[in-house]
């Protein structure tokens, strides 16, 4: 499989995904204007406003939030030449600037990237990552986590995440304001209004958050599959990544900080696990990426 | 009234498609010239690298002269070399010469074992990943400049911002594409 044309396949999928997480705001306001009248809207831009205000703070300042909330620690060159090494060789490949390179003491073998944009990247490994991977296979997920650097996941997830909060906060109000009998659809429109479109908007508002939920987390598949994919475009070496994934796959120790807030970041997650099912995951199983990384060292 | 509005619009359009499709062409040829410069940074790294790892495998195995000579030779040319063509090829032999070296040091496990030579190892492995990491950036931009420069719209400004198809950094044997095997 050539990897470019995975690259954009992957690229339009995700874009799809979010296309449709716009469309799915549109239905929403539909659902708002059915049942409340134009004055549902007014909640609008309070929903969208205490998203953007909860969900930017943290993108805009992620590299420090993520470091105190993993206990990453920032190395230089002198305090692991290899890694810094490493590092250095995937950003000459990928074209970006040296980000700066973090250590969690964890047993568990690790890694994540995080960052506004690539002046502010930060790419971090647990202590346990170091000690089980050889260099290929470090390279490999240095290439991972700067592929999510290059193709600025740290900012789609962001915008993911404050649609479905907005999404969530939107139909929570709406859920209170039918609970406590208000709205302007009893005293002004009640006469004109199509009961199925009544019904229609109450599911759909019902149903809103966890759509919204589904979609981020299938973003956040296609944005880890492409990561992936990307990878494979900056080091040329699928085999690296693949056996690295093979070593994660075998381990069973997880990172001891179970916060779903920070889930998403790592290379291999924290949460998911056989018993969670694959739409409520966060990353692609570990076996259809090895798999697509498989089918790339044949035709490398 | 609205068709002299509708007919800007679509100038103003049509205008805008043709600064982004020149800009393109501009920014990948400014992509290229810098990826070049990246691989003659990477290039000037490992130069500066030979002197020590002479010295460090002359201290053990001082008659393999030959070997030596190659790689001091090789060194000399590829620091005046400047076409792209030229870079390449000084490239390609002094990679060669490396080669040889590592080769010889094989040889001599008192060598190997040194801490001198450890810590030289690890910098030229990676300094061997640089370089071949910057030459593939720099085809990957130079195949960007080249299909923006043959496709549909960007094609028809290639003269108006003064950029051409930019040759591949190309290493001559096959073989020297990869980098010299540094095992650990």
């Amino acid at each position: 499989m050539d990897f470019r044309k995975l690259q954009s396949a992957n690229r339009l999928k995700s874009s799809e995904l979010l296309f449709g997480m716009g469309l799915l705001v549109g239905v929403v306001i539909w659902a708002l204007m059915t049942y409340f009248g134009k004055t549902g809207i007014g909640v609008v831009p309070f929903a969208v406003g205490i998203a953007l205000l909860s969900v930017w703070g943290s993108y805009w300042a992620s590299d420090k939030i993520v470091l105190t909330m993993t206990g990453a620690k920032i190395i230089t060159e002198a305090d692991n030449k290899q890694l810094y090494d490493l590092v250095t060789e995937v950003c000459v490949a990928a074209g970006l600037p040296v980000p700066k390179i973090a250590i969690v003491e964890d047993n568990a073998p690790n890694a994540f990237a995080t960052g506004r944009n690539q002046d502010h990247a930060v790419i971090a490994f647990t202590s346990g990552i170091l000690r089980v991977m050889d260099r290929e296979e470090l390279q490999g997920v240095t290439a991972h986590e700067m592929a999510h650097v290059a193709n600025r996941d740290t900012l789609v997830s962001a915008i993911a995440a404050t649609t479905a909060g907005a999404l969530a906060l939107l139909s929570d109000f709406m859920l209170r304001m039918m609970i406590f009998g208000g709205g302007n659809r009893r005293n002004n429109n009640s006469n004109d209004q199509n009961p199925l479109a009544l019904i229609a908007s109450l599911i759909v508002l019902i149903l809103a958050p966890l759509a919204a939920l589904l979609l981020r987390l299938a973003i956040s598949r296609k944005r880890e599959a492409l990561a992936d994919v990307t990878a494979v475009a900056f080091t040329r070496n699928p085999t690296g990544l693949r056996r690295a994934l093979e070593v994660l796959a075998a381990d069973n120790t997880v990172v001891h900080q179970k916060s779903t807030a920070v889930a998403h970041i790592w290379i291999e997650s924290p949460l998911d696990n056989s018993k969670t099912s694959q739409l409520f995951s966060t990353h692609p199983p570990l076996a259809t990426r090895i798999a697509t990384l498989r089918a790339m060292e044949g035709s490398a | 009234m609205k068709v002299v509005v509708l007919i800007i619009a679509v100038l103003l359009i049509l205008a805008l498609l043709a600064i982004m499709a020149r800009n393109r062409l501009v920014r990948a040829n400014i992509s290229v010239d810098e990826a070049f410069a990246q691989i003659e940074v990477q290039l000037k790294r490992r130069s500066d690298l030979i002197p020590n790892l002479v010295e460090t495998v002359k201290g053990y195995a001082s008659h393999e002269s030959s070997t030596f000579e190659a790689v001091v030779a090789a060194r000399a040319k590829a620091t005046t070399a400047t076409t792209v063509a030229d870079v390449a090829a000084a490239d390609g032999q002094l990679t060669q010469a490396l080669r040889g070296l590592l080769a010889v040091t094989e040889n001599y496990p008192d060598l190997k074992a040194s801490s001198n030579f450890l810590a030289l190892q690890e910098e030229l492995s990676t300094t061997e990943n640089k370089v071949s990491f910057a030459r593939q950036f720099y085809n990957d931009n130079v195949r960007t400049l080249n299909s923006a420069i043959k496709t549909f719209p960007s094609s028809l400004f290639v003269k108006s911002a003064g950029v051409s198809a930019r040759p591949f950094y190309e290493v001559d044997d096959p073989q020297d594409r990869k980098a010299p095997q540094v095992k650990f």
